[in-house]
Parts: C-alpha cells; sequence; structure tokens
C-alpha cells in the first residue's frame, strides 16, 4: 500500500513539473543550474577532446589517410570554382556598374557561442550554448558552423544559455534546393539532374525490363539550373540516417556529392544556406517522391564553437 | 548526510554525461551514468531509500539535460519497482540483479521518456529508437554498470568479496 502511495504521488508531482516546464515557469530553476554545471560540463568536454581525438586518430588512421586524400582532391577541385566564382563576381560588378544598379547585400551579424553541453538520450539531437535571451538570442533563430554552414535552431532560449535543435533531430524540417554537382568541364555531366523525364510507353505485355521502343522526340532533359525551382525538397532529420532529403520529383537521378542548401520557402531560413551533400539516393518503384541521405556538411557531434545569425529574423517570430 | 552524497553525485554523473559520454558512443548511444547509479543505488542500498533517491536523480538529471524537468524522474520510477522485485533471486550476489535493472531500468526509461516526449509534442521516431536506441542503450548501460556499481557497492561498506559474488547459488523459494 506504501508503494503505491508513493507511485502516485511521484506521478502526481511528475506530471505537474512537467506541465509547469512546458508552461515555461520553471525556465529560472533550468538557467540557474546551467549556469552552475557550465563551467565544470565545458572544462570536462576541453578536457576530454583531445584524448578522443587521439583515440580516433589510432583507430581510424586508415580512414583518415583515404579522407585526406579525398579532402586534397576535394579542395583542388574547390578552389578552381572558387576562381571561377571571383570571375564572374567581378564581371557582375563591372556589369552593375555599367548599368548604373547595385543590390546591396546587408552584412551577416553573426553571434559567436560556445558549446557546453550536448542531449546524449538519442532521442533528441540537441546542444546547449552559452548565449540566451540577454545576448539577443529568440527561439527559432538560425544557428551555424564556424564555417557557415547550417547547424540548427535555437530551440529553448533561457537567461543566459540556450538548446539548439541540430537538423539531424528528428523534430527538424528545412525547406531544401538541390545544387547539382560541378562536371569537371564546367557543364552537367551525363548523369547529372534528369528532371520531368516522361517514362517511355510500355507496350502491352512487355516486360520492365526490355528495351524501350524508340521514340520519335528525345526525353527531355534538364539540368538543375533549368528547372531550379523544381528541384526543391525538405530535409528531415533522422534517428537512422542523420539528415534526410524528401520529396524530391521523381524519376530523378541525383549524382551523389551534390550540394542541397536551404531554399529560403517558408521565411524560417534564409537562402542559400549550406546543408550538406547527397550521400545517396533511394528511388522506390511505388514512391511518388525521391529521396536521399546527405551527409551534414559540418560534423554537428564534437562541435565546440557555432555562431548565431542574428540578423535574420525567421518567420515564426515575426508571427508573433 | 547519504541523501546529499548521492544527490552531489548524480550531479557530477550528470555533467559528465552531457560533457564527456559524448565521446563513449558505442552502438550509436552513449552510456546513461546516472541511470546506472540509480540502479545500483536501489539495488544496494534498498527500496526505502531508493524511494527517495531515484526522484531526487531524475530531478537532478533534468536540471542539465533539455528535457522538460519531472521526465527523468518519471522515467526512472520503475527502477524502484525493478529494485524491489530483486528481492527474489537466485544467487548470492547484487551485481547480476542490478545489471538486469539496469538493462531493463533503460528500455522503461526509454519508452516513457518517448511517451512524454510525444505527449509534449516533439517528434518521436517509433519505427526506429526501438533497434537503434533502446536495445543498444540496454546492452550498453548494462555493460558499464561495473564503473559505478563497485563504487557505490564499496561506499556501502558492504563486504568486498562477495561484490560480484562468485561463492554459490540460492534458492529464492
Amino acid at each position: 500500500m506504501r508503494l503505491v502511495w508513493w507511485l502516485a504521488t511521484v506521478v502526481a508531482i511528475s506530471v505537474f513539473a512537467i506541465f509547469l516546464s512546458e508552461q515555461r515557469m520553471l525556465d529560472p530553476v533550468q538557467n540557474l543550474s546551467l549556469t552552475v554545471s557550465a563551467p565544470a560540463s565545458g572544462g570536462l568536454r576541453d578536457a576530454a577532446r583531445p584524448v578522443d581525438d587521439l583515440f580516433r586518430g589510432i583507430t581510424d588512421r586508415g580512414d583518415i589517410v583515404q579522407e585526406n586524400r579525398d579532402l586534397r582532391q576535394q579542395n583542388e577541385a574547390l578552389e578552381q570554382a572558387l576562381a571561377q566564382q571571383q570571375d564572374a563576381q567581378q564581371r557582375v560588378r563591372e556589369l552593375e556598374e555599367a548599368l548604373g544598379v547595385k543590390q546591396g547585400q546587408p552584412e551577416d551579424q553573426l553571434l559567436a557561442a560556445n558549446v557546453i553541453a550536448e542531449d546524449t538520450s538519442g532521442l533528441k539531437r540537441m546542444i546547449a550554448i552559452d548565449r540566451g535571451l540577454g545576448d539577443g538570442l529568440d527561439e527559432g533563430m538560425v544557428v551555424l558552423s564556424r564555417g557557415g554552414s547550417l547547424v540548427g535552431t535555437v530551440s529553448r532560449a533561457y537567461e543566459d544559455f540556450a538548446w539548439v535543435r541540430l537538423i539531424t533531430d528528428p523534430d527538424s524540417t528545412v525547406n531544401a534546393q538541390v545544387v547539382p554537382a560541378p562536371s569537371p568541364q564546367g557543364s552537367p555531366a551525363a548523369s547529372d539532374v534528369i528532371i520531368g523525364a516522361t517514362p517511355t510507353p510500355q507496350p502491352a505485355g512487355a516486360s520492365p525490363g526490355a528495351t524501350p521502343a524508340p521514340t520519335p522526340a528525345p526525353t527531355p532533359v534538364a539540368t538543375a539550373g533549368d528547372q531550379g525551382s523544381s528541384l526543391r525538397g525538405v530535409v528531415e532529420g533522422d534517428l537512422r540516417h542523420g539528415l534526410w532529403l524528401d520529396l524530391l520529383p521523381p524519376d530523378l537521378t541525383l549524382p551523389e556529392g551534390s550540394l542541397v542548401s536551404t531554399s529560403g520557402l517558408g521565411g524560417n531560413y534564409p537562402r542559400a544556406l549550406l546543408i550538406g551533400s547527397v550521400e545517396a539516393v533511394e528511388q522506390r518503384p511505388q514512391s511518388p517522391f525521391t529521396s536521399a541521405e546527405i551527409e551534414p556538411a559540418s560534423s554537428l557531434s564534437g562541435l565546440d564553437t557555432v555562431l548565431v545569425l542574428l540578423s535574420f529574423t525567421p518567420a515564426r517570430l515575426t508571427e508573433q | 548526510m547519504k541523501y546529499l552524497v548521492a544527490i552531489l553525485v548524480a550531479a557530477l554523473l550528470a555533467v559528465l554525461d552531457v560533457s564527456v559520454m559524448q565521446y563513449v558512443e558505442i552502438l550509436g548511444v552513449t552510456p546513461d551514468l546516472v541511470l546506472i547509479f540509480a540502479a545500483s543505488w536501489a539495488v544496494v542500498r534498498g527500496q526505502q531509500e531508493a524511494m527517495v533517491i531515484v526522484p531526487l536523480i531524475g530531478f537532478v538529471e533534468d536540471l542539465v539535460t533539455s528535457d522538460p524537468l519531472g521526465m527523468s524522474t518519471l522515467a526512472l520510477m520503475p527502477i524502484v519497482l525493478l529494485a524491489a522485485a530483486t528481492r527474489l533471486r537466485a544467487v548470492d550476489t547484487e551485481f547480476v540483479p542490478t545489471v538486469l535493472v539496469v538493462a531493463c531500468g533503460s528500455l522503461t526509461y526509454g519508452i516513457i521518456s518517448m511517451t512524454v516526449l510525444a505527449i509534449t509534442g516533439q517528434t518521436v521516431d517509433w519505427d526506429q529508437v526501438g533497434l537503434r536506441i533502446l536495445l543498444p542503450a540496454c546492452l550498453v548501460n548494462a555493460l558499464f554498470t561495473p564503473l559505478v556499481y563497485l563504487p557505490v557497492h564499496t561506499f556501502s561498506g558492504q563486504d568486498r568479496s562477495n561484490a560480484i559474488g562468485t561463492r554459490r547459488l540460492i534458492s529464492p523459494l
């Protein structure tokens, strides 16, 4: 009987505490607890990182060597692309001057924050940062890595601290667009994005694997540049894949390495923030959409510093 | 005094959980030292103390995580019941029951946490969680049990020789 009373009391107190917490009435308590624990957890994280790096260096040596080789190649390709982009920017500047127009782009206002804790329950993907409402943060604000790629959004802000929901969290959804991987010649490769490819009608009784009959007109093949607006999808957090790009048009061929960035739709994220790159594409015969597994641009585990984008006001904040 | 010590240790382990344990990822999950501590205390120190200390440990854990306050208290509650059930055991040891309580407690902890998260409007991937989070968490927490159990057992002033308890089998009947 005593155990029953204990159970009832603990359940009642817990449910009441959860209710108060959801109503934001216990925020000062959680802010205070983070204030007390932040120095210890921050110090422990800093102390553990070199040890972790050492063990990873030993156990993953082969992978690291291969990854280093791949990154060098990627770096070379990116430098080439950068040179082309700088040339294009110069030409744009010259044309703007010639036409007398100038589109100003306001400088992004970023606030650096240290990661002090990470939710390790496995059910969520969250990190705690040492900036809060007092520093100008608000819930819904966009959080970037040091390299400028998308990390997540501020999920819960206290006076001095905030919890950030990573893009890999199952609750995270980002409107995204796909940028095709650059081909060596600067033009889309044959395996690049094919959109709206009308399935060739199969004669009745023909097996699906049979060679299709020649058609009078070639199947329209479009690059992402031609159909930019239709290459939009939704990036969702997923416990199995980490990041999952869904709702892409059917009959779409995506090369591995295609870049995925925010589309700006919905107004909760600025346009063209890098999310990651396509790692594997999944096309099921019965599915009306193409899906793809995404490799995040920045390593989301072991983040030590992030940047909060203060100058962009998400739509969910302007609606309030 | 013993309750104060237990709360301080739980607070330290909770800080370790959110800071260092992310680097100790096995099978895609990290060990939950606070849960192991609660289970070890409940088995070694008995039900009376567990009824006081386990809810407090849950509260301490919620203070440093992103969970709503009260969720871990609710989710750790079955550990007290499981610890009480280990009174009927067939081995003269507290170690094996502790491992079992940790494993089963990890399962119930995950299920209750997911339920609370779903009720509070957060997305829970029910299809994936069982195989990817709950079962690995059972195994990994059970694997890390000796790290927490042995100090709890030692500081409880019990005979070190039967800490693991390989001496004899006894009948629960």
